[in-house]
């Protein structure tokens, strides 16, 4: 009776977890294609009482208009520099710093990795007046080394969290086998467990480079004269100009895509399948 | 394939690091070139995209060339300002020489002691300045700021909107009450917005509405200010859901959008609804009168010097230069501003006419808000009473006695 009773659940579930994918990816790309849409659409169509859904008057205008500001390259600049330096050096302090973490004791690991969420407890805006004071006073503001500096304050535990949970996957026998064989303990975390927590690495690197592409408080705080991508759509966001706060929104929406779809063969779920007979 | 990646791995990671520190190798070399054949005066303004333009093309140039100066402009807005000189005040680095701010969100400059006190060089304001403009920069006796841009509140409404009703634009409370209860029928929904965050948005609306009745905000229970609460509370019923949310930034999408056919904002939004948004049917309407006058609330933009400024000497001369007659005319003709002094005079675009000439009207009227070191109680004491009055709709006579106490006890600490 209750095997019945499994079957028919199961069977609701295939048939309606489909469809349910299917809206839920329709409820997840509309703001992004309304987005796109009231970048490229003329006033008339998106400035009235009951927008189309569809795009019915196609301009560049806008477009355009951003393009030769003159204000989105710097920008775009600055906010890719920091971002991929923000991501290559938490990935080469973390990797390690997890690594070791993940092989201490339980009751240790779980100390450490609670100081290290310990200095996430407090908000951005109520730490990012006294980090400021000190990164002006380093002469580090309006500097990209200065922001990248700051995201790392905000990204490191988290990162280092991600990867502890990534090498605590990774048998310690694996290691062992390979020492055994002749490797030294350098050669076995460099040969053996680095790629094999590959996929680990390149969510964490992505996770970190989407979250300093996006970061504001301390690009707000910490830009002068240079502004970074969210900054500048805030500024137009501020200042009521619809048409290029989507366009911003948009071009900031590019990277995020291209890097996503470039990382996306490391994100198997099924790495370690097949490394311990 | 394997190779190709590689080189375009190598390609990126140069080019990544060329770009992080070869940007800072050239942003220093200009600024020791500039340092060789200029002074830099860094000046903080919050202005539009056009404003801008207008600023670095026909601002800026002269005074750089007759001051062997190179002026960097920065876009900082008056929230983000404050927070920005307090770190550079505490980390005893002013990276600021000159300041303009908004009149409104001056109190905290003051108060957190981020502005040079600018009293004795009150002579550098020029005789033909609008006397009304002095106060606005003054708190306790002392002149922290000098005038330089003046602004005001227009009205704005959807003419096609209001033709299709074969409606008017109010020219007085009744008109305006009218004009609200009649798209209320008609649509089943308010349409006529008022700026109802509750904050200081609010506040200037209530300032004016209060003053119109011949009352005093900073007394709140007197004749005036409970005709306007009255009023006020009889008329939130037929306002559009969006007052809530309504300020000086959502008003342009409201009426752009059309969820809003009546509402006041700052001019710069005719340049976002009309130029940007092409969206011609929205003009202005001439400010509508209370049951005592018309009034509205001076706003605009004054300038200051942070405390610790490196170029002060500079600063004082940009600051002379902002105010001059030459400067005021470029800021008319340019921009649409109304200007600072009554001698300067500018032709501006054609579109741009009628809102400049709603723009003038109102500032004829327009009155300065009183810079008391109380100001907050004041604010938060007129909102509240807004809230009980017209969404909860508590008594107006006992809700207005409540919060003149709370008013009347800030005044006497």
């Amino acid at each position: 009776m209750n095997e019945i009773k499994k079957d028919k659940f199961g069977t609701v579930v295939n048939k309606i977890s489909f469809p349910l994918l299917i809206l839920f990816t329709i409820a997840t790309l509309i703001p992004i294609y309304i987005l796109i849409k009231v970048s490229i659409s003329k006033p008339a169509d998106v400035l009235t009482q009951h927008p189309t859904f569809l795009i019915h008057n196609f301009t560049t205008k806008h477009w355009s208009k951003v393009l030769a500001s003159g204000k989105l390259w710097p920008a775009f600049n600055r906010s890719f520099t920091v971002a991929s330096f923000t991501a290559l050096f938490a990935i080469i302090i973390a990797t390690p710093a997890s690594y070791v973490i993940s092989r201490l004791d339980k009751k240790v690991k779980y100390v450490v990795i609670l100081s290290l969420f310990f200095t996430r407890m407090f908000p951005n805006v109520g730490i990012a007046l006294p980090i400021s004071v000190k990164f002006i006073k380093w002469n580090l503001i309006d500097s990209n080394l200065g922001l990248v500096l700051a995201h790392l304050i905000e990204q490191l535990p988290f990162i280092t969290w991600i990867l502890v949970g990534t090498f605590e996957t990774i048998p310690v026998d694996l290691e062992k086998s390979a020492m055994i064989d002749g490797a030294s303990r350098i050669r076995a975390l460099i040969s053996i467990v680095i790629p094999i927590a590959t996929p680990g690495i390149a969510v964490a690197a992505l996770y970190v480079w989407l979250n300093s592409w996006n970061e504001f408080t301390y690009a707000l705080y910490l830009s002068l004269s240079e502004n970074t991508l969210p900054l500048q759509v805030y500024y137009y966001i501020n200042r009521g100009g619809f048409f290029q706060t989507a366009t911003y929104a948009t071009i900031l929406a590019i990277p995020v895509a291209l890097i996503t779809y470039a990382l996306q063969k490391h994100l198997k779920s099924d790495s370690l399948g097949g490394a311990i007979k | 394939m394997k190779s190709f990646k590689k080189v375009v791995s190598l390609f990126l990671i140069s080019a990544l690091a060329l770009g992080a520190f070869a940007g800072c190798g050239s942003k220093e070399a200009a600024k020791e070139e500039v340092k060789e054949e200029a002074k830099v005066l860094r000046v903080s303004m919050a202005l539009g995209e056009s404003e801008w333009e207008v600023m670095k093309e026909k601002v800026f140039p002269k005074f750089e060339e007759a001051n062997n100066v190179k002026i960097e402009p920065l876009q900082i807005e008056p929230t983000d300002l404050i927070t920005k000189l307090e770190a550079m005040k505490e980390a005893d680095k002013m990276e600021i020489d000159i300041i303009t701010q908004d009149n409104m969100a001056l109190a905290q400059l003051v108060d957190k002691g981020l502005v040079e006190d600018l009293s004795e060089y009150r002579e550098l304001i020029p005789a033909e300045i609008i006397p009304s403009l002095v106060p606005v920069g003054e708190f306790s006796d002392k002149l922290f700021f000098m005038p330089y841009r003046p602004n005001v509140e227009i009205n704005l409404y959807n003419e096609n909107k209001f033709n299709e009703y074969g409606l008017k634009p109010p020219t007085n409370w009744d008109e305006l009450l009218e004009v609200a209860k009649t798209l209320k029928e008609k649509e089943g929904l308010g349409r006529v917005a008022i700026k109802g965050t509750l904050d200081a948005n609010t506040t200037v609306q209530l300032f004016e509405f209060i003053r119109q009745a011949g009352g005093d905000p900073l007394v709140l229970n007197d004749e005036g200010s409970v005709k306007a609460y009255t009023f006020l509370q009889e008329l939130y019923k037929y306002l559009s859901p969006d007052t809530k949310k309504a300020d000086w930034n959502t008003m342009n999408k409201y009426l752009a959008t059309e969820s809003v056919y009546y509402g006041a904002n700052w001019p710069f939004a005719v340049n976002v609804i009309v130029k940007d948004g092409e969206k011609e049917e929205i003009k202005p309407a001439m400010s509508f009168t209370g049951p005592v006058k018309k009034s509205r609330v001076l706003g605009g933009e004054v300038i200051g010097i942070p405390v610790g400024s490196q170029n002060k000497e500079l600063a004082f001369e940009f600051m002379k230069y902002l105010m001059s007659k030459e400067t005021q005319e470029i800021l008319v003709s340019e921009m649409g501003w109304p200007a600072a002094r009554t001698d300067a005079y500018g032709e501006v675009e054609e579109w741009q006419q009628p809102y400049f000439a709603a723009v003038n009207e109102a500032i004829q009227v327009a009155e300065a808000r009183p810079n008391v070191v109380y100001w907050d109680v004041v604010d938060k004491a007129l909102n509240d009473a807004l809230r009980e009055i017209a969404i909860e709709g508590k008594d107006v006579k006992e809700t207005l006695d409540k919060y003149a106490a709370i008013i009347e006890e800030a005044k006497n600490k």
